[in-house]
């Protein structure tokens, strides 16, 4: 029994075997405490930089800050875009243990409040780590309470102050100024606001032009936060900077005369200023109210608005092109003028043109004149006053498409207005060339005639007709159109664009008779009183009217469905006698440019002249 | 017997012979544990500092008292003690309370109480006066086997609470007094080649969630946001607290509560987040201090049942902090286990004094000898 190994106790000698047992455990004991305090100088000194990484990654979170949008002004100095603050929500999935758990508690809180979980789920996944994603972006200071009391249930959701933008003189400038919404993937890479995702971006208009400028820069801040998100104390702050302002050549309350001038129909007015290029309106008809979209804008708005045949998404002014139709005649008979023709040289008209072309069966194609009887006689001015179509059949195929092409350009047709409009559409201005390279055929003869009178190929835009007309009126002096005050480039270059000042006495001649002269074009619609206005009409076909529909007689444009119905233009200036102001009226399918343009640009001018508005820049200062 | 001139002086001898270094360490560790708690509950006094020093009151008291009995009249109830000790395990079921699905606390006169702290003493109170009573040739069933069913019923009724943190506590001290007492070292490898077989076994009976946290505890990155995240933010509390800490008071982890359970279980990593390396190091040292003082007093005892007794409790103890620390640390599993004098809770409070108090008892009593009777 007393060998080792064979008892169950030893029970002799226990004195000695407690001590033994007794110093075994205590050894075992020692060597454990070793591994604990092994394994705390492993974790407290070795690991120590990378715990204290993690440690502050848990506490600190990283919060960047919206900058306020620069505001936009109207040459008087009337807030035309201004921001308003919003309660929005925002999640980040990096700091919520469960997103989905968190937007259904979200949800269960505001069960009012239209949250997509699903589009923010997706939305989520797809975007860069650590990225805010906006939930709700309006919430009624109510619901933003609500959500703060309850933060501790809402991981990673987070509710804070923005700005929405605001725009204080509604539909009447939405085309003009344009609206901001959520930066698209495509933007991402351009714009430094996509950090933040609830910033915004111009979409169209000067809101999207100038966004560069509007934009300002991102602030940011580190923020201690606890473990259920709430934010305990700001650490460190890098504050926004607001965009900066605009001002606009813009008077917002003739925008919004013209705007509500165009009511009820389809068209666009542009007004511009012929002695330096500001554009004083630029109003586009029917339009959209641009407030909706500084909340998220449902699908079923939007289609509304993209399916309207009036189409109030579009900018008429600069987005639109339309055959100038007989408001290009002043300008060819420039070109005639600069070619040698002589203004005094009478031409005949009966009414129609012939010119020969050997593929129709009669050997002749004919083009005839608006007035079916014929003007006869007409020399220069006779022409561009009762617009007499043939006169300029034969001018046209006299002096040939280059020498139009090459006047016409000079003006400005065929070119953007303003450079910085994604929008704007630049026209068309054919020439040979033109044909060949766009439509890899020869010009032909009945083009030029075409082209004459403004048809064809012929493109212009509401702003270069207007800008064309007031270089041509101020002397022929070269403008910079100018929508926004950027004191970059001058007003008025130092270069003349008319080849000898007398030809534009004739041609001003001509378009006052057009409006003030018994006869004229736009006579009904010429301003009695001191001032003046004077002007081309322009009606320009959308249809090829077939030769049956010629001998039964043409069906009047009230009969024709609308989208059938000529559009009516006007180009005209004023006062007469020391010109200030040019405009240029487009009525889509509006009949005749006598009929719907001319009074309209006659009303504007009433406008101008009689309210005697102080269109002068009204500087911002201490913005 | 006495007269009252003779209770006095007794008395004050026993006060006399008490070791006041031990006293002075449990002292020490429980201001140690008041000045976490206030930290936690950021400068209130009245909230879990106040209870924690009323806690620690009551158990001076039961301390003081367990330190006046006759050794002798303990080591005869011993097995009194121990049976209603198991009964208040056994009527937990019908009158525990409920907490987080397990059911582990009665309620006694207005305090909750927890009997599985105690039974870690009583436990060891019942198998310390076995083993001095068995014989050298007593036969293999009363060596073992009773010894052995003493053991397991605790156990295995603390384990269906669920409580399995404690019940391997309650296990492990129980054993380590068949070791103390002298039990053939093959055993030890019979046993411990027979629990690694049934290992497999085992697994089938634990709760779900105590699996999620022995596979979370092998593998942290399972389950990040679940089990995982106590483990990890209890470990970037004690790393980035550094050599020095980041100073009373000022714990990111703790303070912003990313640390759970920080006034119980996890109380260590928030004492190493604000002090650091040296800070843990020193509660370490003292808690070696302790427990070498107590294998020191256990060891002066001339019966056996005495260091029976004291080195059993002494190795509870030990467990106790071995468990929390290795588990706050990622070393062990998080299986629920308090830290002794630190952790805000009255049950282990009174429980560790209780064991301590019966410590001293034998220290003071130490020369007295103590017959066998029939177990």
């Amino acid at each position: 029994m007393k060998k080792s190994g064979r008892f169950i106790f030893q029970k002799y000698d226990t004195e000695n075997l407690i001590n033994r047992r007794a110093a075994l455990v205590t050894i075992a004991k020692a060597g454990v405490f070793s591994v604990l305090a092994g394994r705390l100088a492993y974790l407290q000194i070795a690991e120590n930089s990378n715990y204290k990484k993690l440690s502050d990654k848990n506490r600190i979170t990283h919060r960047f800050l919206e900058p306020e949008r620069g505001i936009i002004f109207d040459l008087q100095g009337r807030p035309m875009a201004i921001n308003k603050q919003k309660y929005e929500i925002i999640i980040i999935k990096e700091e919520t243990r469960d997103v989905e758990r968190s937007l259904s508690n979200l949800k269960s809180l505001l069960p009012h409040v239209n949250i997509d979980v699903e589009n923010i789920l997706k939305e989520v996944n797809s975007r860069k780590k650590f990225l805010p994603i906006g939930i709700v972006d309006d919430l009624t200071w109510e619901d933003f309470s609500k959500v703060n009391v309850n933060i501790h249930k809402l991981e990673g959701i987070y509710p804070q102050i923005g700005f929405k933008r605001y725009y204080t003189q509604g539909e009447s400038h939405s085309h003009l100024i344009g609206y901001v919404s959520p930066i698209s993937k495509s933007e991402e890479e351009s714009n430094p606001l996509s950090k933040l995702s609830t910033a915004k971006a111009g979409k169209i208009g000067v809101e999207k032009a100038k966004d560069t400028i509007l934009r300002g820069k991102l602030g940011n801040k580190n923020i201690e936060v606890n473990a259920s998100g709430r934010e305990i104390r700001e650490l460190d702050r890098v504050n926004s900077v607001q965009g900066n302002y605009i001002q606009l050549t813009i008077d917002s309350e003739l925008q919004k005369f013209c705007y509500e001038r165009l009511k009820g129909l389809s068209g666009s007015v542009s007004v511009i200023n012929v002695k330096n290029g500001e554009f004083y309106a630029l109003a586009s008809s029917p339009s959209y109210d641009p407030n909706i979209f500084s909340k998220s804008i449902s699908n079923e708005t939007w289609e509304i608005l993209l399916s309207n045949k009036y189409k109030p998404l579009i900018n008429k002014s600069i987005s639109n092109q339309y055959p100038p139709g007989s408001t290009i005649k002043p300008f060819v008979a420039l070109a005639a003028l600069e070619s040698g023709v002589s203004h005094k040289e009478t031409l005949f008209c009966n009414g129609k043109h012939l010119i020969e072309d050997t593929s129709l069966d009669s050997g002749y194609k004919t083009f005839h004149c608006w007035k079916k009887e014929g003007h006869g006689n007409v020399d220069m001015k006779e022409a561009i006053k009762v617009s007499c179509d043939v006169y300029f059949y034969q001018i046209a195929r006299r002096i040939g498409i280059n020498k139009i092409a090459e006047v016409c350009k000079r003006y400005g047709l065929g070119e953007k207005v303003f450079k910085s409009f994604y929008e704007e559409k630049s026209g068309v201005v054919p020439n040979k060339q033109w044909k060949l390279e766009n439509l890899g055929s020869r010009w032909m003869v009945g083009e030029t005639l075409s082209a004459g009178i403004g048809q064809g190929y012929f493109l212009t835009t509401t702003a270069q007709l207007s800008l064309a007309l007031a270089q041509l009126i101020n002397n022929g002096n070269k403008l910079n159109p100018k929508l926004v005050y950027d004191n970059e480039i001058p007003s008025v270059y130092d270069e003349r664009l008319i080849a000898d000042p007398k030809y534009l006495k004739i041609i001003k001649n001509a378009l006052d008779e057009a409006t003030n002269a018994p006869g004229g074009t736009s006579y009904r619609s010429r301003i009695i009183g001191k001032y003046k206005m004077a002007g081309k009409t322009g009606t320009s076909q959308v249809r090829a009217i077939s030769i049956k529909e010629r001998e039964e007689g043409l069906i009047k444009n009230k009969d024709l469905p609308w989208e059938k119905r000529d559009h009516g233009l006007f180009i005209g200036y004023g006062p007469t006698t020391d010109p200030k102001y040019a405009v240029s009226v487009i009525v889509e399918h509006g009949g005749s440019g006598s009929g719907s343009a001319a009074p309209i640009a006659s009303d504007i001018f009433k406008y101008l002249f009689e309210k005697k508005i102080n269109l002068k820049r009204n500087e911002i200062f201490n913005v | 017997m006495y007269n009252q001139n003779n209770i006095y002086s007794t008395a004050f001898a026993k006060l006399q012979s008490i070791n006041y270094p031990l006293l002075g360490l449990i002292i020490t560790l429980f201001l140690v544990g008041l000045a976490a708690l206030y930290s936690i509950s950021n400068g209130d006094f009245n909230s879990w500092p106040l209870k924690h020093s009323q806690r620690f009151i009551l158990g001076l008291i039961i301390f003081f008292i367990l330190v006046f009995f006759d050794l002798r009249l303990i080591f005869g109830y011993a097995y009194v003690i121990f049976f209603l000790s198991i009964i208040s395990l056994v009527i937990i079921p019908f009158f525990g309370i409920e907490s987080n699905g397990a059911t582990r606390w009665i309620n006694i006169a207005g305090i909750s109480l927890q009997p599985s702290e105690f039974v870690k003493y009583t436990l060891i109170l019942a198998l310390a006066k076995y083993f001095h009573s068995i014989n050298n040739d007593s036969g293999f069933i009363k060596t073992l086997i009773i010894p052995l069913i003493i053991t397991v019923v605790p156990v295995f009724l603390v384990i269906t609470q669920p409580d399995l943190g404690t019940a391997l506590i309650i296990l492990l001290g129980g054993i380590s007094l068949f070791w103390i007492s002298g039990l053939n070292y093959k055993y030890f490898i019979v046993g411990v080649f027979s629990i690694l077989c049934s290992l497999p076994l085992l697994w089938q009976y634990l709760k779900d969630y105590q699996k999620d946290r022995v596979l979370t505890f092998f593998n942290p990155e399972r389950d990040p946001l679940g089990n995982g995240y106590h483990i990890m933010q209890s470990k970037i509390a004690l790393g980035s607290g550094g050599i020095f800490g980041k100073g009373y008071m000022e714990g990111t982890q703790s303070h912003l509560n990313f640390l759970p359970e920080m006034q119980t279980d996890f109380i260590f990593t928030m004492l190493g987040e604000e002090f650091g390396f040296i800070g843990t190091l020193l509660l370490l040292l003292i808690y070696a201090a302790l427990i070498m003082i107590s294998i020191r007093l256990a060891l002066k005892s001339r019966s056996l049942f005495s260091k029976y007794l004291s080195l059993g409790i002494c190795n509870v103890f030990f467990i106790y902090v071995f468990v929390n620390i290795g588990m706050v640390t990622g070393l062990l599993p998080v299986v629920g286990v308090p830290l002794p004098f630190i952790s805000y809770g009255g049950s282990s409070m009174l429980a560790v004094m209780f064991g301590f108090g019966l410590l001293m008892n034998c220290y003071i009593n130490r020369d007295i000898i103590i017959e066998k009777t029939n177990y």
